[in-house]
């Protein structure tokens, strides 16, 4: 499997506080990571870090091969803008704008297709998402599932190499959670690789590998290999749960 | 604290400038109405037509020796020049013993010796005079040295907008060069208990058959005249304070919002734990009091500070007198008027804090301005704008209301910078004359009633018709006949009768003459006799009677703003002056002609360059009009640029989530920029053309709405804009530095993080 994110020895601190510690893995292209760990673990700094949204103090982030820690505003912003898709725990839509013009604002900005294209594309991925009909909708208007799903859509409109999550699931109830969590698990068997930050065990059962963090440092990692709905998604959650377990967690 | 010190300046200079000439005509004592008279005089007659007058309180008939502008040169802290290009006339004069005196600064009767000189202050403020300045008199093969020793006030002809002007000299030096300099001109003043009578006294006067080949005037009109400058500043001041005192109030609203936006939390526990809505708005309303207060009293004592430079033509032209305690009073109300306003807006606005409830708070976070506006599904059906620019304009257009603070704002200070500039560039415009009842042509020549009218005229008439440079001229010929006023009383009318009397002027109603049995009425005289255009008119001349039709009525200032034009000759009826107005094949030589001409015709008549004659008469007006007009410019300009970055400082706040989802999904920091600099710059283009669009009703409606209250005789105005200067310089201008503020804050958001921003 080829590696798409490559980070060594990465460090971040804010002020007095050192967060993360030295931390160095590898994603494979493809692949679908979940990063656990208690509160104040520096999970999502760790996201943020190899995202490119947050620069480390030290250490690199190799990025299909460049350093995304080296990069200034405008071509980090290019490679967030066409090779990187972000859910948020809240889908962060503009509310100025209707569903669907959420949708395309980065397809159009990117300018790599047809306005038209991108147009056709958002229609495929809210089809795919169940929330077509609701395309023209003030996203106040909403449920935070179908928000959620937007954001998925917004976030896959430029064909991104790795999606990225942070608590894509937190705000929603178990029912909209699994729905979207579906939605991932068929993103990534089509290829795309994924990495999510989350606390709930669900989530994390649906990933190929559980990075857990403890204290700025990777404590332990658990492959749970691919899944492909086949295996019950319940004793994948009594494996990672004993593993958590073990971790303290 | 602009408003505030804007609002007190205009009122203090309102007072200040009404008190200065009072206080001056107090101890002038300026006559009730004058005539001048040019040429021989029966002094004995006219002494015993004004004894014989009921209504006369006292009388005097000053002697005034004309002179040339060119016999006089001046030489002084090494310049030397002359006064041929004064387009006033020139007479010296010899202190008067208890009325019409010439004053110094500090209103004190001025005494000269033998060869010393009183100038007036309009002369000292045309050629830059100094006290000590050698002045040399040549003329008629008399030559006389004078030092200027002081600079006089001259209460009946202190305006560029008069047509004389006097210097004071020792009764020996008077004595001495009266009968060998220059024609007499004799001022028969007269004064009564009341100066209305004047008007009346004219009538009697002039049916007397007295001398009167020169000017009559009264007192109202020396008092306009005197205080035009002065009225038009403080209406430039007025206007600026009101539209600052409505931009403060759009920044009360924004602080106070933006203020409750963050205590949003804290206001939700306050309510909580059982605070009443009127302590909370009390604890917000004490802190923008004692702003308030700060702001009014800063901005009280900078009025002050600054009211120098506004109230310098006040203190120049009528003397130094002490801040009135009315001027006190009012500024002092004015100021407390501001303070009470911005309480008053101040209260409305923290209502507000009624509408958030604990739960929208504490729990939802909601704030206070809810609701916003639906949003219009739409920018997936661009084609080809660029997606900064389809977001930026998306938002203002659909989101107008998040904006409208700088469309206020820019609306305003458009509004601050063109109506002033505008009235400037009136002021400064040929056609401005148009307005004062006065044809535009390259050369004016005005042959006055004299013994020679006659001849003056056929002589004019000659060089006329022989000059090549000419291209055409008209000729209008000024005679008197007599209609009756509201009460039924004869007044008399001047009429200016000509092919083209009338055309070229501004008309109020109606239009100019054209045929025979037409008349058009100066706007003044039409008030007098209560008619307007379509109505009837008779006039009583030569015993006979005639009836007009008003044709319609201009606005005129010029003759004291009683006049009347029509094509009719009255055949028989003596003429009183001739004018020609002349168009040059070239008018680049209209100075060269003018002299030309003036040398040829000699005394009594007088040829002046049309641009010349404005730039003098309106010189006064546009000088004052300039340091206004720059400082409002600066302020309209400083405002915007202040309240843009204010506003954005707050729309960044707010936006903080909004630009940090833009930059997680792609938008670079430039991007963000582009779409505020958009944003911005489309609201200020709106509120550039909104105004545009209005500034032909509104500017000139306020302009109109000032002269009409000024009662000049003019009463309609339309602002003459520089197309250059008013849609374009102006606008670009006021649009560059919105931008540079705009990208000056949007410059904050390199600062901005994404994750922190995020997870605010």
């Amino acid at each position: 499997m080829k590696t798409i994110l490559d980070v060594r020895n990465l460090s971040k601190r804010f002020e007095d506080t050192q967060v993360l510690n030295d931390i160095t893995f590898q994603v494979g292209e493809g692949e679908f990571i979940a990063i656990m760990g208690p509160s104040g673990s520096g999970k999502s700094t760790l996201l943020y870090c190899i995202s490119g949204m947050d620069r480390p103090t030290s250490g690199s982030v190799l990025f299909s091969g460049r350093d995304i820690a080296e990069l200034d505003d405008e071509k980090m912003s290019e490679i967030r803008l066409n090779q990187m898709g972000f859910i948020f725990q809240h889908s962060y839509l503009l509310k100025n704008l209707s569903v669907r013009d959420n949708i395309v604002l980065p397809g159009f900005k990117s300018g790599k297709r047809p306005r038209e294209e991108v147009n056709q594309d958002a229609h495929a991925l809210m089809e795919k998402t169940g929330i077509a009909n609701v395309a023209e909708y003030d996203i106040k208007k909403i449920s935070g599932g179908q928000l959620q799903r937007a954001a998925i859509c917004r976030a896959l409109i430029n064909r991104p190499d790795v999606l990225f999550g942070d608590e894509p699931t937190g705000a929603l109830n178990s029912g909209a959670s699994k729905e979207v969590m579906d939605i991932i698990n068929k993103i990534n068997g089509e290829g795309k690789t994924v990495i999510l930050v989350t606390h709930d065990a669900k989530v994390a059962a649906r990933a190929d590998r559980v990075v857990f963090l403890m204290d700025g440092d990777i404590h332990d990692q658990l492959t749970l290999g691919k899944y492909d709905g086949s295996e019950t998604e319940s004793r994948r959650e009594k494996r990672l749960s004993e593993w958590l377990e073990a971790q303290g967690f | 604290m602009f408003s505030a010190c804007l609002a007190v300046v205009s009122a203090v200079m309102a007072v200040q400038t009404v008190t200065s000439i009072s206080e001056l005509y107090k101890t002038a004592q300026p006559p009730h109405f004058v005539q001048m008279h040019k040429g021989e005089i029966d002094l004995q007659e006219i002494d015993a037509f004004l004894s014989e007058q009921e209504s006369v309180t006292f009388r005097q008939i000053v002697t005034m020796v004309d002179v040339d502008g060119g016999s006089l040169s001046v030489a002084g802290n090494g310049s030397a020049y002359d006064l041929s290009d004064c387009r006033l006339d020139i007479g010296l004069v010899k202190q008067n013993e208890t009325r019409d005196l010439l004053l110094n600064s500090e209103h004190e009767k001025v005494v000269v010796h033998s060869g010393e000189m009183g100038i007036p202050v309009l002369l000292k403020e045309m050629y830059g005079m100094e006290i000590g300045d050698r002045v040399t008199l040549a003329s008629n093969g008399v030559r006389k040295e004078f030092v200027i020793k002081e600079f006089i006030l001259d209460a009946m002809m202190n305006s560029t907008m008069t047509s004389s002007t006097r210097i004071l000299l020792s009764d020996e030096d008077f004595e001495l060069l009266e009968g060998r300099i220059g024609e007499n001109e004799y001022l028969i003043e007269a004064y009564f208990t009341d100066a209305k009578e004047a008007p009346d006294f004219q009538t009697v006067y002039e049916n007397a058959g007295l001398p009167q080949n020169g000017q009559a005037v009264t007192y109202s009109i020396i008092f306009l005249l005197s205080a035009l400058t002065d009225i038009i500043t403080i209406f430039v001041l007025l206007l600026a304070g009101i539209l600052l005192t409505a931009v403060s109030f759009i920044s009360i609203r924004f602080t106070i919002m933006t203020a409750l936006e963050e205590d949003l939390g804290e206001i939700g526990t306050m309510k909580a734990i059982g605070f009443p809505f009127h302590e909370i708005r009390v604890l917000y309303l004490q802190k923008y009091r004692v702003l308030a207060l700060a702001g009014v009293i800063t901005g009280y004592a900078l009025a002050f500070l600054i009211g120098g430079i506004f109230s310098n033509h006040i203190r120049t032209t009528f003397g130094n007198t002490e801040m009135p305690a009315l001027a006190m009073a009012l500024s002092l109300a004015v100021a407390g008027l501001v303070f009470l306003l911005i309480d008053h807006y101040c209260k409305k606005v923290l209502k507000r804090i009624k509408r958030i409830t604990v739960v929208d708070a504490l729990v939802r976070g909601i704030r206070s301005d809810k609701g916003k506006g639906g949003v219009r599904d739409g920018l997936h059906r661009s084609r080809k704008l660029p997606v900064n620019w389809l977001m930026g304009i998306r938002e203002v257009f659909h989101q107008f209301r998040n904006w409208a603070v700088v469309f206020t704002v820019v609306f305003i200070a458009v509004m601050m910078i063109l109506v002033p500039v505008n009235l400037l560039n009136t002021f400064e415009a040929p056609e401005f004359i148009t307005y004062m009842g006065s044809s535009l042509e390259d050369i004016l020549i005005e042959v006055e009633n004299g013994e020679n009218l006659e001849v003056g005229y056929a002589k004019a008439k000659q060089i006329l018709e022989q000059d090549g440079a000419v291209e055409r001229y008209h000729e209008y010929r000024r005679v008197r006949a007599r209609t009756a006023n509201r009460e039924g009383t004869l007044l008399n009318l001047h009429i200016d009768c000509g092919d083209n009397a009338g055309n070229e002027l501004q008309y109020l109603s109606g239009r100019a003459p054209e045929r025979e049995n037409e008349i058009a009425l100066s706007y003044l005289n039409a008030m007098e006799t209560g008619k307007d255009a379509g109505d009837a008119l008779i006039l009583l001349f030569n015993g006979s009677v005639k009836e007009f039709v008003i044709s319609g009525i201009y606005q005129d200032v010029t003759s004291g703003g009683y006049t009347a034009k029509s094509k009719y000759n009255f055949p028989g009826l003596a003429s009183v002056k001739y004018t020609f107005s002349v168009d040059l094949i070239d008018p680049d030589i209209a100075e060269e002609k003018a002299a030309e001409w003036s040398a040829l015709l000699g005394a009594g008549v007088t040829a002046d360059p049309m641009e010349e004659f404005i730039g003098q008469t309106l010189g006064g007006v546009v000088k004052q009009l300039q340091t206004i007009v720059s400082a409002t410019v600066m302020i309209g300009a400083f405002l915007a640029m202040l309240i843009t970055v204010l506003f954005l400082k707050l729309r960044l706040a707010r936006d903080m989530q909004e630009i940090a989802v833009l930059k997680a999904i792609g938008f670079s920091e430039k991007d963000v920029r582009k779409q505020y600099l958009i944003k911005a710059g489309c609201v200020s283009a709106v509120g550039i053309l909104a105004w545009i669009f209005l500034t032909g009703v509104l500017g000139g409606r306020i302009v109109n709405g000032a002269l009409s209250f000024a009662g000049l005789g003019i009463r309609r105005v339309e602002l003459i804009a520089d197309p250059v200067i008013g849609y374009i310089v102006c606008p670009l201008l006021l649009l560059a530095l919105i931008l540079f503020a705009t990208r000056v804050v949007a410059g904050a958001i390199k600062k901005y993080d994404i994750t922190s921003m995020i997870n605010e």
